[in-house]
């Protein structure tokens, strides 16, 4: 944005309250001019850029609109409300520039708002990084806003988060449940032969997706013919017919009730979309094809054999379904996934959307000329031998694991199911090794490396085996130690709230300790005053633990104590370390105040 | 890579080569050397088709002046589309290295369902009225009426085709089934016929199994072809049953009901003739005094399916007399149709050889053998003489002249059943010099000699050298309550049985990623035990972990299913496929790489031995091979399951595990007639296991696999060869390097 001004519509509020004053925002590099739509209404403003001390903004998916809020050195401000956010941030991204070339007039520089030197695309990302992860945003919210971190050093320790490539991944997408439709089990009062289904707008999506008929048909008889509540109860007296396997009474019911046979009968247009869909099979598994080709398959020809080549007996045949096709249909559509992403409340807006997306779809498919490119492309993939010559990479989905500690517990219980009681042997492992010792060793395996070069693989897979087997027993093994039951963790014993205390100060602990550490040595005034600001941070934290020792009932306390106590070991360590070298500080230097390097 | 065998030097598109491959080419050169017929076995997962067709390509150019024609059987079109695709990558490595002499034409030949690219033809639902449509279009009276009047309408795409007379021809490359339809389309030239027309001139012609072994289709397409022919067939393993279906009709009452509507139709035809054009039926009368030999004359576009008896057998003699008139004709149908009515109202199952049959046909309905012969002839010479095109609306009543004139011929019940499986293969090993019959299970080897009498010159299995361990086969007896499984025909619908059987399933989606595949013995089996999954609520629980795929017995369905199974498989979501052993799925689809990485046999998939037609052919073995009705069911039980668990490998880099689900496979006779390549990795102690135990061994093994290995093989055996290690073989010492 090279343009030496910018434009704007947008509305003007002298306070937070004021509704604010429509018309045009026009910025230049000296000043700031606002013309309201109504020449009338008061509040024309032209001020000039040097007032301008700082800006403030809001963020883009917080609950507020956008706004910018300009100060002026008498501490006054100026509060712009814009029509979108894009808006703004053209505004911001201008204003930041003009306040950094008139640096030396504005008194404080602009570190006081770390967010301006962001591009706008950067601040997204990390809103979206603590939307995304609630854990984040409590500690981001603990240390950032408190002071205790600065917003640069709070990312600087998850630079991989901000990673673009990494980032620039698709959201996973909520998927259908994988349970069937058919596993909707109607509730009885015990009393009555009556039974109560419960629908939730999640179940009609599914089934809408799964039986286009269905859909169909809610769309034009829904609410035009008849009510929503007789709509579904049909369709669950279909469905109770179907389940009772008896294709002569269904095909009764359906002669007589011209709505109902719309569910009992084979779904018309899975079958004309089934036709569509057979083109675009992988031809490598296309046995529709064999059945054109195939002349021993005339009627009759060849051997008959046990259920090859039975015959339809009767027009009944219409109202017989079978398991498999649902669960084939079902299956299919939770791969395909959930087409629509609106808020389930409303059934006919969800009908309507699901209607929309399948349009859409279908628009695509049929404009779509690559589907053959594709084909082929598996087809030859298909017919390669893969260890005959050089690797191919596959398009793989990246892995996306929410929650680590979900993770590692399941992997935890897994190996503690595995390999019982061979959990003994771990802590013999030797950890204290000799600084010449590890000298030693990377010598050794660099003059390897140097004499034989990289192997593939880099680390033998038995010693990588035994890393990962390590670590998954002994990542959160206390949590199983300590309960009598291998299955069942202390953690989970605990009151939920003492749990999730527990598990946010050793969150919280462990990013203090980072950036702690991270300081050392401590090299400027700036790490000397984020030192202190973060043993502050830590020594505040005993109270608070001591707290939750004495919330627990008293049959509890040892074992939350026995938690505390790493915790508390940790923060010993560091802040026995920080007096240790403040105390070196001092005798090096005397008679310097505290404070003062 | 390129090297020698012996004189011919061999192009093989790849950087690599397994040792059993070379083995298997040089087994190949010294057939093809003897023009003798061989028979290979070897293993899924061991790249033999591009083995082959390096072998065979190369061979020929290295004899540029003899011009081999390969023949290329596949059982099915994808099998086809398959072949061709790796023949492509063959053919542009042979063309880089070689550069334009290399060049050959390859064609994939197919019905007008999979070739035919005018959209109002191919609207139609199956192959039939796909013919029938195109027949409409095309067939020579059709276009002698479009030529007068413009308003009946004819296919642009074979008119465009007829007009470019001798210039239609598809230059030099390898075409699969989708590229001559996209040639064709760009043309505008009728794909089907060119592809047709092109037989004669390909180097390389892949088509289905009954294009060369039912004589009604090999009469017309595979006439021309030279005794130089290399003819392949390929998974071969089910070829005996192949060719007895080629030569089996049944007759059911629905048949009959048609053929008898069929009848009413060609007499009204009969009728409208006799009135408007008798000279017509005068014409075809004088024809068929002459004989039947006129076949060749006609226009390509009404060819039908030729006369279902064998070349041969049918004598070149006249039509008989009493069926020349068409109403005579017409009587002779209708008795034999009255007949066999009568003979299906029976209570009891009759068998009785062909020869009885033809006896007893004479005698209650008076008609001779000879006219049973021409039966099948007869009536197409008369529907088209009747011009009529929507052959797909007289399936009936052609199936009722097949049977007869079969029946006219040779040995066949009602169920008119072949049992000799060499009848139909006879005459493909009499006219091409070199049949090649190869599969990943043979076993044994000496028995398919015998199943279908002829000698090969070159009779070898070889097994597989493997990198690593990378296939588990087990033998799963117990549930984890220790009580057995089988699906012995008094077990099987026992609960305890089903229930342990889907704990089984259940324990392994848990455990095994990607795709898990599951055999059933037969449909109904599969439907019961998945309803009965369904109501205890094992099935939800299976699909917590894994969608759930199934076969159905409609193709389209099915088609799909598996497509979207390998989407699932795919992407990472993991799924299971419910399939039937001896179903279209077994047959033919690969289940490879992480689209299967277990496969688990549910039961021993036996015939089902009350079937008369079955207990007919091993009464038959039993007399002319001395085989016996046990061995031969257990052998035929046990090559379904090798066959079923035998295609999750595709390369040596793959891994997978089998599990049999039946105690009846930890039996020694019925264990030992699994292939070799699946008996070297059953180990004694994975012989009897219980659910537990199997988990436990799925778990180790596949935490094994996961582990990056060497793999060019490591101590003393390679498993990999390149370039100079073959060149070094050269020098001697091949054998000690290969076994």
């Amino acid at each position: 944005m090279a343009s030496t001004h910018v434009t704007k519509r947008a509305k003007y509020k002298t306070t937070i309250k004021d509704p604010g004053t429509p018309g045009t925002l026009r910025m230049t590099f000296e000043k700031i001019l606002f013309v309201p739509h109504n020449p009338k209404s008061a509040g024309k403003l032209d001020v000039e850029f040097r007032y301008i001390k700082g800006q403030k903004h809001t963020k883009e998916g917080s609950n507020k609109p956008p706004w910018l809020n300009l100060t002026n050195n008498q501490n006054g401000s100026f509060i712009f409300e814009f029509e979108n956010y894009s808006d703004l941030q053209e505004c911001r991204d201008f204003v930041g520039k003009v306040l950094a070339k008139g640096g030396e007039v504005s008194e404080k520089p602009t570190v006081a708002y770390p967010d301006e030197q962001l591009s706008a695309a950067e601040m997204e990302l990390r809103i979206k990084l603590l939307q995304e992860d609630s854990e984040l945003q409590k500690l981001h919210k603990q240390f950032v806003l408190s002071g205790v971190l600065t917003e640069t050093e709070f990312w600087a320790t998850r630079k991989k988060l901000l990673d673009r490539e990494v980032s620039k991944k698709t959201k996973q997408r909520l998927g259908f449940k994988s349970a069937m439709i058919s596993d909707i089990k109607p509730s009885t009062d015990g009393r009555t032969n009556k039974v109560t289904f419960n629908l939730t707008p999640e179940v009609i999506l599914q089934i809408f997706a799964e039986k286009p008929a269905v859909h169909r048909a809610f769309l034009s008889y829904v609410p035009n013919k008849m009510s929503e509540r007789t709509f579904w109860t049909k369709y669950f007296r279909a469905e109770y017919l179907h389940s009772t396997k008896n294709s002569i009474a269904a095909a009764a019911e359906a002669a007589e009730d011209e709505e109902l046979a719309v569910f009992l009968k084979q779904d018309d247009i899975l079958a004309s979309e089934a036709q569509k869909k057979i083109r675009q099979v992988d031809p490598t598994l296309d046995m529709e094809a064999d059945e054109g080709d195939d002349y021993t398959h005339l009627p009759d020809h060849g051997i008959f054999r046990e259920g090859n080549k039975e015959m339809t007996e009767s027009q009944n045949e219409l109202y017989k379904r079978s398991l498999s096709q649902d669960i084939n249909r079902h299956a299919a559509v939770v791969l395909e996934g959930r087409a629509v992403d609106v808020e389930l409340e409303d059934t006919k807006a969800v009908a309507e959307a699901l209607a929309q997306s399948k349009q859409k779809s279908s628009n695509k498919g049929e404009s779509d000329g690559d589907i053959s490119r594709e084909r082929l492309d598996r087809l030859s993939r298909m017919t390669e031998i893969e260890d005959l010559q050089g690797p191919n990479t596959l398009p793989l989905a990246p892995l996306c694991i929410k929650d680590p500690r979900d993770y590692f517990d399941s992997q935890q219980a897994n190996a503690l199911r595995t390999s019982g009681d061979a959990l003994g042997g771990i802590e013999q492992i030797k950890c204290g090794l000799s600084t010449q010792e590890v000298y030693g060793s990377l010598r050794e395996s660099i003059s390897s490396i140097k004499a034989m070069g990289l192997k593939e693989p880099i680390v033998k897979p038995e010693v990588a085996h035994q890393v990962f087997d390590a670590l998954t027993n002994s990542i959160s093994n206390t949590k199983y130690h300590i309960g009598k039951n291998p299955q069942e963790s202390v953690l989970d014993r605990l009151p939920r709230k003492t749990k999730e205390e527990l598990l946010h100060h050793w969150t919280s602990i462990l990013e203090l300790l980072k950036h702690f550490w991270a300081s050392y040595p401590i090299t400027t005034t700036y790490l000397y005053a984020k030192v202190n600001r973060l043993k502050d941070a830590m020594s505040n934290i005993y109270p608070q633990l001591e707290e939750i020792k004495g919330s627990v009932p008293s049959e509890l306390r040892h074992q939350v104590s026995l938690l505390v106590r790493p915790m508390h070991q940790a923060l010993d360590a560091a802040i026995q370390h920080y007096e240790a070298s403040m105390q070196k500080r001092s005798a090096q230097s005397g008679e310097r105040p505290n404070g003062y390097v | 890579m390129k090297f020698q065998i012996e004189d011919v030097t061999v192009f093989f598109p790849y950087d690599y080569i397994y040792p059993e491959q070379y083995s298997y080419m040089i087994e190949l050169k010294r057939a093809l050397d003897a023009k003798g017929h061989c028979l290979l076995e070897m293993p899924t997962g061991t790249g033999k088709t591009i083995a082959l067709l390096s072998l065979i390509t190369s061979y020929s150019l290295s004899e540029p002046e003899t011009s081999i024609k390969l023949i290329y059987c596949t059982r099915t079109v994808h099998e086809m589309e398959k072949t061709l695709a790796e023949l492509k990558l063959l053919h542009n490595y042979q063309i880089k290295h070689l550069g334009p002499q290399a060049r050959l034409l390859a064609i994939g030949l197919s019905s007008r369902k999979n070739l035919c690219v005018n959209p109002t033809v191919l609207a139609a639902e199956n192959r039939d009225s796909v013919d029938a449509g195109c027949r409409k279009l095309t067939a020579s009276w059709v276009r002698a009426m479009a030529a007068e009047n413009p308003n009946v309408p004819t296919c642009q795409f074979f008119e465009n085709y007829e007009r470019a007379a001798s210039a239609a021809v598809l230059p030099p490359g390898v075409y699969t089934l989708q590229d001559l339809r996209v040639f064709g389309k760009e043309k505008g030239w009728c794909p089907y016929f060119l592809a047709r027309h092109m037989v004669q001139f390909a180097n390389v012609v892949v088509y289905s199994y009954q294009y060369l072994l039912d004589p009604k289709v090999a009469g017309i397409i595979s006439k021309e072809m030279q005794k130089e022919s290399v003819v392949v067939f390929d998974e071969a393993h089910n070829i005996d049953n192949v060719c007895i279906e080629a030569l089996s009709v049944s007759v059911r009452r629905q048949t009959l009901e048609g053929a008898t509507r069929n009848l009413n139709r060609i007499s009204q035809e009969i009728d409208r003739f006799k009135a408007t054009d008798a000279s017509r039926l005068r014409a075809e009368y004088n024809r068929l005094v002459e004989g039947l030999a006129l076949r060749g004359n006609l226009p390509i576009t009404d060819n039908w399916l030729s006369n279902p008896a064998l070349p041969d057998d049918i004598l070149k003699e006249a039509v008989p007399g009493n069926i020349r008139r068409a109403e005579h004709f017409l009587h002779v149908l209708r008795r034999l149709v009255q007949y066999l009515r009568g003979r299906l109202d029976t209570e009891n199952v009759e068998k009785e050889s062909p020869v009885s049959f033809v006896a007893s046909i004479n005698s209650h309905a008076g008609i001779d053998q000879k006219t049973l012969k021409f039966c099948y002839d007869r009536l197409h010479s008369l529907m088209l003489t009747l011009e009529i095109t929507d052959t797909d609306e007289f399936l009936h009543i052609q199936t009722i002249c097949d049977f007869a004139t079969l029946v006219g011929t040779y040995d066949p019940i009602l169920q008119l059943s072949c049992h000799d499986a060499s009848l139909a293969i006879k005459p493909v090993f009499d006219r091409f010099q070199s049949v090649v019959i190869t599969s990943g299970t043979l076993s044994p080897i000496d028995l398919y000699p015998r199943l279908l009498n002829f000698h090969p010159v070159v009779s070898r299995s070889f097994t597989m050298s493997l990198t690593r361990d990378c296939i588990c086969p087990m033998v799963l007896t117990r549930g984890s309550d220790q009580l057995p499984v089988s699906t012995k025909f008094d077990m099987r619908s026992d609960p305890g049985v089903v229930r342990n059987y889907g704990k089984l399933l259940l324990e392994m989606v848990s455990v095994v990623p990607d795709g898990i595949v599951c055999f059933f013995v037969s449909y109904s089996y599969m439907d019961g035990i998945i309803n009965t999954w369904n109501d205890s609520g094992i099935l939800k629980e299976i699909m917590q972990h894994k969608l759930v795929f199934i076969e159905t017995q409609d193709v389209v369905e099915t088609t799909l299913a598996l497509d979207n199974y390998r989407k699932a498989c795919d992407c990472g979501r993991g799924a299971v496929f419910f399939s039937v052993a001896r179903g279209k799925v077994a047959e033919g689809i690969d289940f490879d790489r992480h689209y299967g990485r277990l496969v688990i046999m549910f039961g021993v998939p036996f015939q089902y031995t009350l079937g008369k037609i079955l207990l007919a052919r091993l009464e038959y073995l039993r007399d002319t091979f001395q085989i016996k009705e046990g061995d031969f069911l257990t052998f035929d039980a046990l090559r379904q399951a090798a066959q079923c668990v035998g295609r999750v490998i595709r390369s040596k880099a793959d891994y997978g595990m089998m599990i049999f689900a039946d105690k009846r496979y930890s039996r020694h006779d019925k264990r030992s007639k699994l292939p070799s390549w699946i008996l070297s990795h059953l180990r004694d102690v994975n012989l009897n296991l219980s659910t537990d135990m199997a988990l436990h061994i799925a778990k180790e093994f596949l935490r094994k696999m996961a582990q990056p290995y060497e793999k060019i093989g490591g101590s003393g055996r390679k498993t990999l060869l390149s370039e100079e290690d073959l060149e070094k073989m050269g020098d001697g010492g091949m054998d000690e390097m290969l076994y």
